[in-house]
């Protein structure tokens, strides 16, 4: 047979259904089967060992429990391309969905929709504007987190000094919450000059770049404050890049393989870690009460931990964050 | 990423002609394939997930999701039928979008007035950003792709000026109620489908009846015979970006109340999967060839794959290697009917009778 383009679409769109077909087959358990609770996950985006942690202890809970979990995530941090998953996930019409909502606003609507259809909502680390219709809400105390990481700057800086956060997107609650607790230390402390927050957009290299910018501002900067683990990447390239790496301390949100090795080469002087695993565990508790129609707690605040160079090797290292399962 | 080299490769080769008389049976076929793989993808899920995949709440919400696209996709139709390329159009919605909010946030209610209001700003920017990638493209002679680059940053980074990054979440009650979430009255048909589909069937009859489209295709096809036979071809240009940039305007606004906020950093991939959807769809990236039903059907491939591949549970990742890989068939396929016509063989030569044959018999 000739190749013509049309023999070739034709045999691609074959060989595309029949490779769907496969992988449908290799990892989708038949999730109707018994009456098995069938959950979904939904990340913030795809990919990321927070989420993937969190995925992590999701799996465990779901397995003890006997429920079958689906996890999906968009590319980017980016409600434009969370939404279209949710409602697809909606129509798969699972019994539960965990989900880490990208944008207060945006998300509102496509998962009170999802509530009303019935399917147990779980908002998990992120929130919305109204979550009147989740059956429960689990986040980090990220104000806390914001405050123990003006702390741990402090303790590396007891004379005080010039202060900065690095922070993601305006309007993602968690990381908001975050820079409100360290404000609100850092300026009830007075030997600190709190210098305000710049946006990274969950762009390593933009925050390089807004470090870069704000070192020739004020070059005698003694602390930076980054706020999830893209600001911490960017913020240590930035400040290599001035040469200060002595001056300036750095204490990172979040505690990923990335953040740990800046931690070991002591680019990065703390962590400050959420716990992801107990925040997907208690998830998966609290959506199976919803279904079983118990009651279920409202608003749930998982703790912190702060890791360090010292306590790496002992008590910290079950803190870091897994790139698999 | 294939779509940035795919179009830097056009420009050394976009001179050569095509016969009108075996273009629309050429473009007619490549429709006509891509709709059977999406048939064929679509019947696979339905297969793979019965009870849930090919049932109407499903396919509405993916109708709905393609919908900002779909007004995209008719600009980008357009600019690639001349063989050019608009990559600002995602940071134009963002911008638009902006600028609206900003408008509406300042009148203070939440009535008709104000959303009539938006809408008008929100257009007004779209059109501006078009007009002036058109300009610069048309008259200062500076290649689309780099113009293009220029307003996509140039959008954007204004739209971060004007509220500091910090998107704004105050959108007038009836556009997200009416538009955003509402359906057609007495149906379930989203309304910011239907939107999407006017528009498609206006611009579609532009491009494929007036004398308009025809002077589009006689840019693509050959931008220099156009202008000696008497075609305004800069004005022609600037008029097509220009609209590329109202549609914007217009998706800025359908975002505004799909999502009750600007979503300043979304929207960075907007710009290359409408260029993949239109490609696929059939237009060729080398100008003179495409339709805007292409389009559409480009855009419900990638949307089918997400859901589906969503609804059966596997893994995100793959949505991507699929869409990749029916980009690389759809330019394969255009390249080998360029090769057919170059040799001579368009209208009753052997490659593309063959092709047409076997649709018509």
């Amino acid at each position: 047979m000739k190749l013509t383009p049309q023999t070739a679409l034709l045999a691609a769109s074959l060989l595309t259904a029949a490779s769907l077909t496969a992988c449908a087959g290799g990892t989708a358990p038949a999730g109707s089967t018994g009456a098995q609770p069938k959950l979904t996950f939904i990340q913030g985006v795809a990919g990321d060992e927070f989420y993937v942690s969190m995925q992590c202890g999701i799996n465990a809970a779901a397995k003890t429990a006997g429920a079958t979990i689906n996890t999906q995530g968009p590319a980017k941090f980016d409600p434009t391309l969370q939404k279209p998953i949710v409602d697809s996930v909606v129509a798969s019409r699972p019994d539960a969905i965990l989900i880490a909502p990208t944008d207060v606003a945006a998300m509102q609507a496509p998962l009170k929709a999802a509530a009303a259809a019935g399917i147990k909502v779980v908002l998990v680390d992120t929130t919305v504007q109204d979550p009147a219709f989740a059956a429960s809400s689990i986040a980090s105390d990220n104000k806390g987190g914001g405050l123990e990481a003006f702390k741990a700057i402090k303790n590396l800086n007891p004379a005080g000094g010039k202060v900065l956060v690095i922070s993601t997107d305006p309007g993602v609650s968690t990381a908001d919450a975050r820079v409100a607790g360290f404000e609100e230390g850092a300026k009830a402390d007075a030997s600190f000059e709190y210098l305000g927050v710049q946006y990274s957009h969950n762009d390593p290299a933009e925050a390089a770049k807004l470090v870069s910018a704000a070192l020739a501002k004020d070059p005698d900067i003694v602390g930076v404050f980054a706020a999830n683990t893209f600001a911490a990447e960017g913020t240590a390239t930035g400040i290599r890049q001035a040469g200060k790496q002595n001056q300036v301390k750095i204490v990172g949100f979040d505690a990923g393989p990335a953040q740990v090795k800046q931690l070991k080469e002591g680019v990065v002087q703390a962590l400050i870690a959420q716990e992801p695993a107990s925040i997907g565990t208690q998830g998966v508790e609290q959506a199976l009460k919803a279904i079983k129609g118990e009651s279920t707690t409202k608003e749930i605040q998982t703790g912190f931990k702060q890791i360090t160079a010292e306590n790496l090797s002992g008590v910290g290292a079950q803190y870091v964050y897994k790139s698999s399962c | 990423m294939t779509t940035t080299e795919a179009v830097a490769r056009t420009a050394g080769t976009a001179k050569e002609t095509l016969r009108t008389h075996s273009l629309r049976q050429a473009l007619q076929v490549q429709s006509f394939q891509i709709l059977l793989v999406l048939l064929v993808v679509f019947l696979a899920f339905a297969a793979l997930a019965p009870e849930v995949f090919p049932t109407w709440g499903n396919v509405r919400q993916i109708i709905q999701n393609v919908s900002i696209l779909g007004v995209l996709g008719i600009g980008m139709t357009f600019v690639i039928v001349t063989s050019g390329i608009d990559l600002s159009i995602g940071s134009n919605l963002v911008f638009s979008g902006v600028v609206a909010a900003k408008a509406m946030q300042a009148m203070g209610d939440s009535g008709w007035g104000t959303a009539i209001v938006g809408i008008v700003v929100a257009v007004g920017c779209g059109l501006g950003w078009g007009l002036l990638n058109g300009v610069l493209i048309a008259k200062a002679k500076v290649p689309p792709l780099i113009v293009t680059l220029g307003t996509l940053g140039g959008a954007l980074g204004l739209a971060q000026v004007i509220t500091g990054g910090v998107d704004i979440r105050e959108v007038p009650a009836v556009l997200q109620d009416t538009i955003g979430y509402g359906n057609v009255p007495g149906t379930t048909l989203p309304t910011i489908s239907l939107i999407a589909m006017v528009l498609i069937l206006i611009f579609g009859t532009v491009l494929h009846r007036t004398r308009f489209g025809l002077y589009t295709f006689a840019v693509g096809s050959n931008e220099e015979s156009a202008r000696r036979v008497g075609v305004k071809v800069d004005r022609q240009l600037i008029s097509i970006y220009a609209l590329s940039g109202g549609l914007a305007g217009v998706a800025g606004i359908l975002s505004l109340s799909q999502y009750g906020t600007t979503a300043i950093a979304g929207q960075s991939a907007t710009n290359l999967n409408v260029i993949a959807a239109v490609v696929i769809g059939g237009t060729s990236l080398f100008g003179g060839v495409g339709t805007i039903f292409g389009t559409v059907v480009g855009l419900f491939i990638p949307a089918v794959l997400q859901n589906g591949f969503v609804i059966v549970g596997i893994q995100p990742f793959w949505q991507q290697v699929a869409v990749g890989a029916v980009l690389v068939l759809a330019v394969y396929v255009d390249q080998r009917r360029r090769a057919a016509a170059a040799r001579g063989h368009s209208g009753k030569g052997d490659g593309t009778k063959k092709l047409f044959g076997r649709r018509t018999t």
